[in-house]
């Protein structure tokens, strides 16, 4: 322990940041991309067209689909058609297989769809709390950073000294490390009630995996009975080994919405489809309500008899269905969406300054010994490479979905490959440039690559801007504009880096930026 | 309602932030007298109670306050961000926000 309770706290606050900083900074930017998840979705398969039939039709659509595609199939799972992702999913289980395979239908025609293959949003959304690792290791390692960051989060607000005198201080004029520490305070305590909110939810959502031993103890080790009873999702009839006819699902999915309204079926699955001990269970989407725990309605298959519902949420499920719910923002309409991402911005924005506050304050304690050392080589290489270089590996995403050739082999992983080869190189740029012209050039290419989308967008697809915009079309406009103005706000960054004389320290030229980093993005 | 709540939050936390002897210099000059600082206090509150109110018809009991704080981050950070680069407009925002919100609401009820 270093002298006073105050100073221990600062110590900690600096080394529990810049520690796991970087992945933080990952996890920030790719789960505030998230939350456009399926406005992403539809970017990157211009092909696929939203339709305004309603979840009736859909699901008679697709339980059709189904017969012809897997008639032998003991599980039949269906997403029907969000109003932010327009399309209807299809998975079924053969009898051989261990794993669900999937399909695309049209939501008009019901047709297998043969659109681009792409991850889509998924890929951001995965990458923010698996990191593209074993699923189970990503989680491990993004779930210690988490707990980090709530550790230097409150040791934070511990460390500062004014936080209600400093509240709306900003000076960008003063010496850089005092700048840097200005934004950086600002976005974190302006944002406070967010950051905290999304840590501590970000950490429940995993819990059952980080802490399961209170269940292994009640349950006995049978955690399928516990997320029988807690979810309410039952465990799946035995087939009777007799035929039987599945009823007309429309009616069913009818009831359903008259239930939680037309936007609130989100899921159906049925178990046994062609045996006459065949179940249906519809689940509610999560639009418009802010708790996430399931709610399903049980329909007897061969009568459409309505067996059962789950869902009646216990205070303990409840609870844990509301933090799911913050986390994942899916019941916010536009506006709250677009303020959940804004304050995902200020997180992302505060991990980016604290970073390159550590370096700033580390080069002016050195500023007497001449050369700079191995810790501070490798702090501002990876700040180059994290800071600059994820926005042009994210924007690289979407450049590899409009110019890879459709028919290429294992489509989707050669955008992850364009992506992580994009990353990489930001790294490689960064090792062999001197860092002012480092940072510079890195947002410069992301400038381009983002400004640029609307112009690809137009030479790939028919739906550029001058046909979304007078369509309302908003997913597909928004996407086109929102990323050309993450550009934009690269390319400012890197024009007041570069404005500034050589002789002035390079963290010192940044901080001007400061304003934009806030918003920094891709 | 939405951009009345936001409005009314950037109002607020205008008020609050002149009642800082810091920022009153920067904006309008000197330091603010005691009765003043506790004017602006009283009002700045106030006007983020106001705040709350808007968010909460606009959303409801449940979304409202989670919105709330979304607006609270959303209007605070302009400003904070403002001050130094123009502390004029960031004044004047203070009642040109709030005012063209109610405008706003009032056109769109007539209409």
């Amino acid at each position: 322990m270093k002298n006073g309770f105050r100073q221990s706290m600062a110590w900690l606050h600096t080394w529990s940041g810049l520690l796991v900083g970087w992945i933080l900074f990952a996890v920030f930017l790719t789960g505030t991309a998230s939350y456009f998840k399926g406005e992403i979705s539809q970017w990157m398969r211009p092909e696929l067209h939203a339709s305004a039939a309603g979840p009736e039709a859909a699901a008679e659509l697709a339980v059709n689909a189904l017969r012809q595609i897997a008639p032998r199939s003991n599980t039949w799972s269906v997403g029907l058609p969000q109003e932010r992702d327009p399309i209807i999913r299809v998975f079924w289980r053969s009898p051989e297989a261990r794993r669900f395979q999937n399909a695309i239908l049209d939501p008009v025609s019901g047709e297998r769809v043969d659109s681009r293959q792409t991850r889509g949003g998924d890929f951001f959304y995965r990458f923010h709390f698996e990191l593209h690792m074993q699923p189970i290791w990503g989680r491990w390692v993004v779930g210690f950073c988490a707990m980090m960051m709530l550790v230097a989060i409150i040791s934070g607000v511990i460390t500062h000294r004014r936080i209600f005198a400093d509240f709306f201080t900003f000076r960008p004029g003063k010496a850089p490390q005092r700048s840097w520490l200005d934004a950086h305070n600002a976005m974190a305590v302006l944002a406070l009630p967010y950051h905290l909110m999304i840590t501590y939810t970000g950490l429940i959502t995993l819990m059952l995996m980080y802490m399961p031993w209170g269940i292994d103890a009640a349950y006995n080790g049978n955690r399928q009975a516990f997320f029988a009873e807690a979810v309410g999702s039952p465990p799946p009839p035995r087939a009777a080994g007799r035929p039987g006819e599945l009823v007309a699902i429309g009616p069913l999915v009818a009831e359903a919405a008259r239930q939680w309204g037309e936007q609130g079926v989100a899921r159906l699955t049925v178990h046994n489809p062609t045996d006459a001990n065949s179940v249906v269970q519809i689940s509610r989407g999560d639009a418009g309500r802010l708790s996430m725990n399931p709610q399903t309605i049980v329909f007897n298959g061969t009568t459409g008899e309505r067996t059962s519902e789950t869902g009646g949420d216990g205070a303990a499920a409840a609870t844990r269905g509301v933090t799911y719910g913050l986390h994942l923002g899916r019941f916010a309409g536009p506006v709250m969406r677009a303020l959940f991402f804004l304050s995902g911005l200020a997180g992302t924005g505060m991990v980016a300054t604290g970073l390159i506050l550590w370096a700033a304050k580390h080069r002016q304690k050195r500023a007497a010994t001449a050369k700079p050392g191995f810790g501070q080589r490798l702090v501002d290489t990876l700040n180059v490479a994290t800071i600059a270089g994820l926005p042009i590996a994210m924007a690289g995403f979407f450049w590899a979905n409009r110019l890879l050739p459709l028919d290429i082999a294992a489509r989707p992983d050669w955008e992850i490959r364009v992506f992580f080869g994009l990353w990489v190189a930001s790294l490689l740029h960064a090792l062999i440039r001197p860092l002012r012209r480092a940072w510079i050039e890195q947002f410069a290419f992301a400038a381009f690559l983002g400004l640029a989308i609307p112009l690809l967008n137009a030479l790939t697809t028919q739906r550029h801007l001058g046909v979304s915009l007078p369509q309302g079309d908003w997913a597909m406009a928004g996407m086109d504009l929102g990323l050309a103005g993450m550009g934009a706000l690269m390319g400012a960054i890197a024009w007041k880096l570069a404005r500034r004389p050589e002789t002035v320290p390079v963290k010192r030229k940044a901080r001007d930026a400061a304003m934009p980093a806030a918003a920094k993005s891709a | 309602m939405i951009l009345l709540s936001f409005a009314l939050a950037y109002a607020g936390f205008l008020a609050l932030c002149l009642s800082l002897d810091r920022h009153h210099q920067e904006v309008i000059g000197g330091r603010p007298k005691p009765p003043r600082v506790q004017a602006l206090r009283i009002a700045g509150w106030a006007l983020l109670v106001l705040s709350f109110g808007a968010g909460v018809t606009a959303w409801g009991w449940i979304m409202g306050p989670v919105g709330w704080i979304g607006l609270l981050t959303a209007s605070a950070l302009p400003l904070a961000f403002l001050l130094p680069y123009a502390p004029r407009v960031a004044l004047a925002l203070g009642p040109a926000l709030p005012g063209a919100a109610i405008c706003v609401l009032f056109v769109s009820a007539l209409i």
